[in-house]
């Protein structure tokens, strides 16, 4: 199967299991071109699994992945290092590289895969580190930066290859709420400025509402319900109300 | 039991795949370099006190009993083969394990718990190419040196002992160790250096390879790199050993 017509991202009957305990089963979904999607669920539902099937870091058991039409096979070195250089990632930790400053964290994508030269780098770096408000913290060092300043040096990072697929993995965990706020707006103005494509998984209904389009509740395996907002507010079901009901 | 084998044989692969993606490009240069610091220039304050000590213990211990027999003049080429084949080799060997595999497998072990290799993949580097192979390389060209540095050290540690005691020339005792090396000494103990250099490096980048659970795995594969490592050092003196009799002797 290689429609061009598919969805942006693309995910058929996808299944994956841990040491015999059955974390997805079955999960369909699709994004289209520009769409900003995000999964809600509890803890320990799949959510950073289905993530991590769409870049290829997991190997699905079954069913199939379409990133951009192209299928999503970890196995075939060169298609994956091709749909992975097309997709930004925030980690729900930030993974930003330890031994590197943000500068060269932000640099470092950029100058291995498009040659560019150092001076061109540094000043996309400066460019996107003055948009999540991280301007003056470029020379310093992971360590020396709060969660916070973690969050949007590596969401500038997810963003300066300029990817046209962004995935984001719990980005306001571990956060306070103002800069869960701050954050969730940061990532949808970066998305209405750079016209991406996203996944955002979170169980944060806030960040959810600030940057989603569409959103879909994963429990059991499956996207449960998909819709609005709004629409998966109306839902009769006691999980996803509870889930309504905490966050506001 | 299979658990232990399973272990040895996914290390085997582990570490022959540095041979299969060498010679490919990108090249890391500048990792290299960086390595080749860590491994070489930052072990060097540590390789100098063991080597001077190795050098004084061995003389203050073998220079009654040589008396005793009337050849302390066998001293200074006794303290040189014995640290050029032998000793120079393992316990530099066995000493930069414990600063370098254990710290590899802690550095690269806390990447793994901090999705940074997960982060290396998603931007289309591979992390065996990034972390491991420059990291080898640097072990097999640092070793030797730093083992040929502790060597010296060794001897001229030992010349101490015996300037002290009986007063030798500088000149006499070098050319005593000169020419009581032979081929057959430098050869083999130097050869099996690149060795070590590689199985502290490889060993190292494993464990840390596969630090999969949280912080507690990252200290696990910081110690089992250097229990490890020093076990496959002597495992592998031994069949140097071995092989260099048969081809030197």
């Amino acid at each position: 199967m290689n429609d061009k017509s598919l969805p942006a991202i693309y995910i058929t009957n996808l299944e994956k299991e841990f040491y015999g305990h059955r974390v997805l089963s079955g999960l369909n979904l699709s994004v289209s071109e520009g769409e900003t999607f995000t999964i809600l669920g509890k803890s320990g539902t799949g959510k950073s699994v289905t993530l991590k099937c769409i870049v290829g870091l997991l190997l699905p058991d079954k069913g199939e992945i379409f990133v951009k039409s192209k299928p999503v096979n970890p196995k075939d070195h060169k298609t994956i290092n091709e749909i992975r250089k097309g997709i930004g990632f925030l980690f729900q930790g930030g993974a930003l590289y330890d031994s590197m400053s943000v500068r060269e964290n932000l640099t470092f994508n950029l100058r291995r895969h498009r040659k560019i030269s150092i001076d061109e780098a540094n000043e996309k770096a400066e460019h996107y580190l003055t948009l999540v408000g991280l301007a003056n913290a470029m020379d310093k060092m992971p360590s020396e930066l709060s969660g916070g300043m973690s969050k949007r040096a590596a969401l500038a990072r997810a963003l300066i290859t300029e990817p046209e697929i962004v995935l984001y993995d719990e980005p306001t965990t571990g956060l306070d709420p103002i800069t869960s706020v701050e954050i969730s707006r940061l990532i949808s103005e970066m998305h209405n400025q750079l016209k991406v494509t996203a996944i955002v998984v979170t169980h944060d209904i806030l960040c959810a509402s600030i940057v989603s389009n569409r959103a879909g509740v994963l429990d059991g395996g499956v996207l449960k319900y998909t819709g609005t907002l709004n629409e998966l507010a109306a839902v009769d079901d006691p999980d996803v109300a509870g889930f309504f009901k905490r966050a506001f | 039991m299979k658990k232990f084998f399973e272990n040895i044989y996914e290390m085997t692969s582990f570490s022959l795949r540095f041979f299969k993606e060498l010679p490919l490009p990108p090249y890391e240069a500048q990792e290299f370099v960086k390595h080749v610091e860590n491994f070489g220039l930052r072990s060097f304050p540590l390789v100098s006190v063991i080597g001077i000590l190795m050098g004084l213990i061995l003389a203050l211990q073998t220079r009654p009993t040589l008396e005793r027999f009337g050849a302390e003049s066998f001293l200074p080429a006794m303290v040189a083969i014995s640290v050029v084949r032998e000793l120079g080799p393992v316990i530099t060997a066995l000493v930069v394990a414990g600063r370098v595999s254990s710290g590899i497998g802690a550095e690269i072990g806390s990447m793994r718990v901090t999705e940074q290799i997960e982060a290396l993949e998603v931007s289309s580097i591979d992390p065996y190419r990034f972390l491991v192979v420059p990291r080898i390389a640097a072990g097999i060209i640092a070793l030797p040196l730093l083992t040929a540095y502790a060597d010296l050290l060794s001897i001229i540690g030992a010349y101490a002992v015996t300037f002290i005691s009986g007063g030798t020339s500088w000149q006499l005792y070098a050319s005593s160790v000169i020419s009581s090396l032979t081929v057959a000494d430098i050869v083999p103990g130097l050869a099996k250096t690149f060795i070590f250099g590689y199985i502290i490096a490889a060993v190292g980048s494993y464990f840390g390879f596969n630090a999969y659970g949280g912080t507690t795995s990252v200290g696990k594969a910081a110690t089992a790199s250097v229990v490890f490592a020093s076990f496959l050092i002597l495992i592998t003196d031994l069949l140097a050993v071995k092989v260099g009799i048969l081809i030197f002797e």
